[in-house]
């Protein structure tokens, strides 16, 4: 069924945005309107810059001004990248042509495309990032800017990079420009939604387990790393989060869980739920694309499917976004995916990392107990 | 905002007409939106409307249905996916009209949208002219839509009441506003008879000839007021009031009108202006300099009014306190904002 109530994720351009805007040393141009720019702008928080094309642009063509806003650009020591939007893709205009002359990376990008994730992706691929065997230390991929955890997620994993003594060499998407042409051969991940493909990927940082993999794996490749301090880490915060869950599980029930979010993020709450609370997953329903799962899975963009969901699900806890806490107003609710509106976030909490499970937990216990009669 | 737009092409920082449609439209009960153009589209604005949505303390959603067109559809034309999905909204629970907005994207392969809606579905279905940066502005989106649900209104009788035209539903203190006019209007005993539209529902509309006068929201709303006053015969008053001697104005315009005796309405309105200033006496003396880059011009005048009335002292900008300017509607706007000069002064 092609026609969608509410639709619930963001289109292919916002994901190039979101990709490109990481990167300091790129100045970002989305060819297309101020409509099309505005909504990015607001969500990614970033600088962004844009043709602001009119009637006019699409009647005569659009190089004119394409051209006046690049040229406005040029003098200001950084690469510049376009977008474009939907309807400069259908005019047909050979945007490369008229680049041709100049240092510019085209993103064809339309909304139309597909999702934020197809948009990541095209992007990240028209930076063309390459691997150099001399880097030291490890790359760190999946934040982009249109997840609200990303830069929490990025402090985190940092964090314990820093511990095992292994330096962090290119964020994808949040880092110097540069680097992304000398990343190093070895990559960890927060965000598997948006993979940047770089190097040998070492593991996700999503929960203990996968850390404690990560870290294993890690250990391996970087003969002189001591990872000794992250595992006890692990250990010690496992153990209190243990030692929460179960005495939240003296007193009630397993919550039952309707999960909505991109894939990776789905599949680590659903995982961490299981695991510590003895939750009943009664559905996940993702944004993008199902994964493999053991808990019922299925892609789900809509409102109105979301709100059938919880309907015939009635859980106790809804993770999402704050779509999906319009939806359950009474229940309890964990925030893991934008929009997050209505609350005031001005932490870089992460989901990813040590900190990230036992901030995830926290949120979890307390709205739980917070709902409970 | 870093875009370069030369002053020339200020034109060109309009916004989306189809943003400013939605924003009418998406405050109409009983009715569901389609957007005729790709998912993305319509989440832009699924997401604008959640956020000032919640900020109003309403958790439900708007309906707004997608007819999510492809990358196929943009090829092969999008008519049909356009029709499948009217006739979808149409069948909804409780569904009285469908509203069809289009986007820039149909505007440019050229679907013919009215010759869709125009077909039978059991209900009405109104076209609204949106199509994104296409049909021109935010402010022509809204435009376009209020005239359009005007369209489906037909005259009736008056009675002795208010219409409140072009609320801007995005705008964060939008009840605030409302309730201010609400309570000029009361203190000359006059109702509201419709708010064309916040959350307003389908069947409300065909009131929309019985009041005697319109108040627009602004300005820009005057070719709606100007329809309406084609359609019913309804004289309107060109926007809400701002500041202090506009808001004594205000009530004075609305009098005569009506042919009352505002006398005891402005004796009340000076009383609680007088009674506000002396709330903020401290500010007496204070050099400050006025927000004067996003401030509109009648803004402008209003707090340099204030700024007189409080014997505040303009001094260089950078030196002192910058004061933010914004619309304050009646004498509550100018106390917000009043509360908010204090905080720049302290902070």
């Amino acid at each position: 069924m092609p026609e969608c109530d509410n639709p619930l994720w963001p289109c292919a351009m916002t994901g190039a945005a979101a990709c490109l805007a990481g990167f300091d040393g790129l100045a970002v141009v989305i060819h297309g309107s101020s409509g099309c720019y505005y909504y990015p702008m607001t969500l990614l928080h970033a600088p962004l810059h844009g043709t602001f094309i009119l009637e006019d642009d699409v009647i005569f063509g659009s190089e004119d001004r394409l051209m006046e806003v690049i040229g406005s650009l040029s003098g200001t020591g950084k690469k510049i990248a376009v977008i474009t939007t939907c309807v400069p893709a259908l005019l047909g205009e050979d945007i490369r042509s008229m680049l041709a002359d100049h240092d510019v990376i085209l993103v064809d990008s339309p909304g139309f495309a597909g999702d934020v994730e197809t948009g990541y992706q095209k992007a990240l691929a028209m930076l063309d990032p390459r691997t150099d065997p001399a880097a030291p230390g490890v790359n760190i991929d999946g934040a982009c800017l249109f997840d609200p955890f990303a830069a929490g997620n990025v402090q985190e994993v940092r964090r314990l990079l820093g511990m095992v003594s292994v330096p962090v060499a290119t964020v994808f998407s949040s880092d110097l420009l540069g680097r992304v042409y000398h990343a190093a051969p070895f990559t960890i991940g927060t965000n598997a939604d948006f993979p940047s493909g770089v190097g040998d990927y070492l593991g996700g940082m999503l929960g203990f387990g996968a850390i404690r993999e990560t870290f294993a794996r890690l250990g391996d490749s970087f003969g002189n790393a001591d990872c000794t301090p992250v595992f006890s880490e692990l250990e010690q915060q496992e153990e209190r989060v243990v030692r929460a869950c179960d005495k939240f599980l003296r007193r009630y029930d397993p919550p039952s869980a309707a999960i909505f979010a991109g894939c990776s993020y789905a599949l680590f709450a659903a995982e961490a739920l299981h695991t510590y609370l003895d939750a009943e997953i009664c559905c996940i329903g993702t944004r993008n694309t199902p994964c493999e799962s053991r808990f019922p899975v299925e892609e789900t963009s809509s409102l109105s499917r979301v709100r059938d969901l919880i309907v015939s699900h009635n859980p106790d806890l809804v993770i999402g976004s704050s779509f999906e806490r319009s939806l359950h107003e009474r229940g309890g609710f964990a925030g893991i995916i934008p929009p997050l509106r209505g609350r005031v976030k001005i932490y870089p909490a992460p989901l990813a990392g040590i900190n990230g499970m036992l901030s995830f937990m926290e949120s979890v216990l307390n709205t739980c107990m917070d709902t409970k009669p | 905002m870093s875009s370069n737009p030369l002053p020339a092409n200020s034109s060109r920082l309009g916004g989306c007409t189809l943003t400013g449609a939605i924003s009418v439209t998406s405050h109409v009960r009983d009715t569901v939106t389609v957007v005729h153009g790709p998912k993305g589209c319509s989440h832009h604005n699924v997401s604008l409307l959640h956020a000032s949505w919640l900020e109003d303390d309403r958790a439900v959603l708007p309906e707004l249905l997608s007819s999510g067109l492809s990358e196929k559809d943009v090829i092969f034309g999008g008519e049909e996916a356009l029709r499948r999905t009217i006739g979808v909204a149409a069948t909804k629970e409780g569904v009285r009209a469908v509203l069809v907005l289009s986007t820039c994207v149909v505007g440019s392969i050229g679907d013919d949208v009215t010759s869709v809606c125009s077909e039978e579905y059991g209900v009405p279905v109104v076209p609204i002219s949106s199509a994104g940066f296409l049909g021109g502005t935010f402010q022509d989106g809204m435009n376009n839509a209020l005239v359009a649900l005007a369209g489906t209104a037909s005259p009736c009788d008056t009675n002795r009441s208010v219409n409140i035209i072009g609320e801007m539903n995005l705008e964060y203190e939008v009840e605030e506003n409302y309730r201010e006019v609400e309570r000029l209007l009361a203190l000359l005993n006059l109702p509201v008879n419709i708010r064309f539209v916040h959350n307003t529902g389908w069947e409300e509309l065909s009131r929309l000839g019985a009041a005697e006068l319109n108040i627009l929201r602004g300005p820009a709303l005057v070719p709606v007021g100007e329809y309406l006053k084609e359609r019913f015969d309804t004289p309107f008053i060109a926007s809400f009031p701002q500041g202090l001697s506009g808001t004594l104005s205000f009530v004075r315009e609305v009098a005569a009108f009506f042919g009352i005796d505002g006398q005891a309405a402005l004796r009340e309105e000076c009383r609680r202006q007088e009674e506000m200033l002396d709330q903020f006496s401290d500010l007496r003396r204070v050099p400050v300099s006025l927000e004067r880059v996003h401030s509109g011009e009648d803004e402008l005048l209003a707090a340099e009014e204030l700024a007189a009335a409080l014997d505040l002292v303009m001094g260089t900008p950078g030196t002192c306190a910058k004061l933010p300017v914004n619309a304050a509607v009646g004498t509550s706007g100018t106390k917000r904002m009043l509360h908010r000069w204090r905080r720049a002064v302290h902070a």
